[in-house]
C-alpha cells in the first residue's frame, strides 16, 4: 500500500529521492490511528496536492 | 517523644523569619538548612515527577514521514504523568528530557538521514539530523533537552524521521533497553 509520501512522489516525480523536510514538506503521522497527513507544505515550485489528486492514486 | 507543631486553623502553618530575613531548619549541631528568600514550591523527591518508558514491539517508520514514537511499557512513572506516549507533568518547572532510538533493518551501504525530534505542545522543540551510510543493520542515537513545562497543559512527545535512498522503511527497535523516552524535573518553576 502506498504511503502519503509515495503518492506525493507519484504526483511530482521530480521529488523522488529527495528529503521532504529539507524542501519544506512535512508529512506527519501522530500514531493516533488517523494516518499520514500534510503538516506543512512550503515547497517553492510545486503546489500542495489536492485531496482529489491524492485520492486518485491507489 | 518529638515535639510536633500542629496548625490549629484551616489556613495551614506558616513559619516566618524575623526582621533579619533568615529562616533556618536545624537538624543537629551545626547542621542548618537555610530557607532561601524566594517564593515558590520547595522540591522534594515526592513531588518531582519522573518517568521512563520503552517499547515492547518494533515500530515501522515510513520514508519521509515524521512519525510519533509510541511507548507501551512504563519502567516507572512516579506521578502518573505519562499516558498515550505523551508526558504531561503536573508540577511546573524545568525538565530534562531524554530520548534514545535504535533504528533497525537498515541495508548496508544505503544512505540514510535520520532525525529524532522532541516535541513540546505538538511543535518541534529540539532536533538534529544524522546522515550515515549504513555499515550495519542498525544505528542509534540519543537526544537530550531541557524543557520548561507549566505543570498543567504543557506536554512532551518524541518523533522520528528517516529518509533513505531507496524509499524503504526503518524499524524502531522494541525492547526494554533500546528505544526509550524519559524525563525528570530538575528545577521547580
Amino acid at each position: 500500500m502506498m504511503t502519503l509520501a509515495d503518492k506525493i512522489v507519484e504526483i511530482y516525480p521530480e521529488l523522488n529521492g529527495t528529503n521532504f523536510i529539507k524542501i519544506g514538506i512535512i508529512v506527519q503521522n501522530d500514531s493516533d490511528g488517523k494516518g499520514d497527513y500534510i503538516k506543512n507544505w512550503s515547497h517553492p515550485d510545486f503546489p500542495q496536492p489536492t485531496k482529489e489528486q491524492l485520492d486518485a492514486i491507489k | 517523644m518529638a515535639s510536633i507543631i500542629t496548625a490549629t486553623t484551616t489556613s495551614g502553618l506558616t513559619h516566618s523569619a524575623d526582621n533579619s530575613g533568615v529562616l533556618q531548619l536545624a537538624s543537629g549541631t551545626g547542621n542548618l538548612v537555610t530557607v532561601p528568600s524566594v517564593t515558590g514550591t520547595a522540591m522534594v523527591s515526592g513531588n518531582m515527577p519522573a518517568f521512563r518508558a520503552t517499547k515492547s514491539s518494533s515500530q515501522t517508520i515510513s520514508n519521509n514521514t515524521l512519525t510519533k514514537v509510541t511507548f507501551d511499557t512504563e519502567t516507572f512513572d512516579t506521578a502518573n504523568c505519562f499516558a498515550s506516549s505523551t508526558f504531561t507533568p503536573n508540577v511546573a518547572g524545568y525538565y530534562q528530557v531524554n530520548y534514545s532510538y535504535s533504528a533497525q533493518s537498515l541495508t548496508t551501504g544505503r544512505n540514510y538521514a535520520m532525525s529524532g525530534y522532541i516535541f513540546k505542545n505538538s511543535n518541534i522543540y529540539t532536533t538534529f539530523e544524522h546522515n550515515i551510510t549504513s555499515a550495519a543493520d542498525q544505528y542509534g542515537n540519543t537526544y537530550v533537552a531541557l524543557v520548561y513545562c507549566n505543570g498543567s497543559t504543557d506536554n512532551i512527545e518524541v518523533y522520528f524521521y528517516q529518509n533513505n535512498s531507496s524509499s524503504g522503511t526503518v524499524l524502531l527497535a522494541g525492547s526494554s533497553s533500546t528505544t526509550q523516552f524519559s524525563a525528570v524535573l530538575v528545577r521547580g518553576a
